[in-house]
């Protein structure tokens, strides 16, 4: 015999074309007479349930293999069916067989009558659905269990950021220098910087920071914790809806971080009333981040400070974004712009992949 | 109120951080006690009838974690002022008892310690 049992029935005289769809169907497949004898079954059914092929047709259904095909339950249901009475709908069943694991079946039958009485069939349909359901089940345990693992990771990153920001405070609360403790509370806003994009982090979806929250959340824990007088100096955030990858948003964020805290320290020594304003628009792939305020604008001549670490890490950060950094003057005040031109990408310092 | 003094008691299983919470409470011109965890709390709390504010942590190990301190305090000493500290996903404000103050780690000193004054002038006048 070949691969395939012979598509003939001498019983039950069916249409060899009737018998080849049956035969050939890749879902386990039987069709049965109203007595429940099988008249053609399926390549796949006989594998999918190890019954011999050669010898299935003719046989009852209740007979098949050890008799485990005799469920009470699915005998009426098919003989409801073969009545016109019922009709079985995805119905589940298990099947149980000795010394093997239970089977969960998904069963459906339908009535196939055209019209002579006593040719009518029952066309059943049996789908094994127990290892589809163990590897749902395993999906949603893992699923489960990688959002356990992200809410450890994000607590512990959360209680490690919480101990560094601890100990610089700390410090800056001990030492005596003026200078010292600038430098402590700088180091300590700018771990405070990469925490709130951790924040967002950890709200947000996809991985992605929203700006504008982010950005706001941000100047608000810089003035909180700079601003004794929030009457007399504000912080504003004019940020677009743009979202960019956690990557580029500690960067912007910590850019921000230096040219607050610069402008809050130096841009109004004696005035009465002063405004920081933060903005970020962005058109396709290009963006404009922009720190401005409205002080006593940038001392020239010899009286310029030496470039602190605060001008090196925007420096550096607006660098490695592919961006240009320009200092002006605001009338008053004095306005920072990075601008990222991506048509001009590759023709900064940046490696190219070529 | 311990010499005309409030005082705070602070609970945190990580010993860093309850030691920056301390140092941050005594900078505010508060007294400080500590505790690293919810039952320690509770034996402290029993041991003495002057504390007028607990900071808290949440998760933490022992027998109950910070929101559930958090209630039993709320039940068995109304008057104490909460604020609850968590390195988790932003709480549900609706999970603390009413009037408790949540801040996600990590926290702003500033932050912390106006919410202290606030909580500490509250109490004072009600």
């Amino acid at each position: 015999m070949g691969p395939f049992m012979p598509i003939k029935s001498a019983i039950f005289a069916e249409a060899p074309s009737t018998l080849a769809v049956v035969v050939l169907s890749n879902e386990p497949l039987l069709l049965l007479s109203t007595d429940l004898q099988i008249i053609a079954a399926s390549i796949s059914f006989c594998n999918a349930f190890a019954i011999d092929a050669a010898t299935i047709v003719g046989r009852r259904l209740g007979t098949l293999g050890n008799g485990e095909w005799n469920m009470p339950k699915l005998v009426s249901l098919l003989n409801a069916t073969a009545s016109g009475n019922a009709k079985i709908e995805a119905y589940e069943i298990d099947l149980k067989r000795p010394n093997q694991k239970t089977r969960q079946l998904v069963v459906n039958a339908q009535i196939l009558d055209d019209g002579q009485k006593d040719h009518v069939r029952l066309l059943l349909a049996v789908t094994d659905m127990t290892d589809a359901r163990a590897t749902a089940r395993l999906k949603d345990d893992l699923l489960n269990d990688k959002a356990i693992l992200i809410q450890e990771v994000q607590h512990r990153v959360a209680n490690s950021l919480q101990i560094i920001a601890s100990i610089l405070m700390q410090g800056a609360r001990r030492v005596q220098s003026d200078e010292a403790r600038d430098h402590l509370q700088n180091a300590h806003h700018r771990v405070m910087s990469i925490s709130a994009v951790q924040k967002q982090l950890s709200t947000s979806k996809g991985g992605k920071v929203p700006l504008k929250a982010y950005m706001a959340l941000l100047c608000e824990s810089l003035g909180a914790s700079m601003i004794a007088d929030q009457d007399r100096l504000s912080i504003a955030v004019k940020v677009d809806d743009s979202s960019v990858e956690a990557d580029v948003s500690i960067s912007l964020g910590l850019i921000v971080t230096e040219l607050v805290i610069n402008a809050l320290k130096h841009a109004f020594p004696d005035q009465p009333k002063g405004k920081i304003t933060v903005s970020y628009a962005s058109k396709g792939r290009d963006w404009t981040l922009m720190v401005a305020d409205d002080g006593i604008g940038m001392p020239t001549g010899p009286a310029t400070p030496k470039a602190g670490l605060g001008t090196g890490i925007v420096e550096a950060l607006a660098k490695n974004l592919q961006g240009t950094l320009e200092v002006s003057c605001a009338e008053p005040g004095t306005a920072v712009t990075v601008r990222h031109n991506a048509d001009a990408e590759g023709q900064t310092a940046a490696p190219s992949a070529a | 109120m311990k010499n005309g003094r409030a005082v705070v008691l602070v609970v945190d299983d990580i010993a860093l951080i309850r030691m920056g919470a301390v140092d941050l409470v005594q900078s505010a011109g508060y007294e400080a006690l500590e505790a690293q965890d919810a039952d320690e709390a509770i034996r402290i709390l029993e041991s003495r009838d002057d504390i007028d504010l607990v900071f808290t942590d949440v998760q933490m190990p022992g027998t109950m974690d910070g929101i559930k301190l958090a209630h039993f305090i709320r039940n068995r000493w109304p008057p104490v002022q909460l604020i609850v500290a968590s390195g988790r996903d932003i709480l549900e404000e609706s999970s603390l008892p009413t009037g408790s103050q949540y801040f996600s780690k990590p926290y702003n000193d500033h932050a912390i310690t106006d919410a202290m004054a606030r909580l500490l002038q509250s109490k004072n006048s009600g």
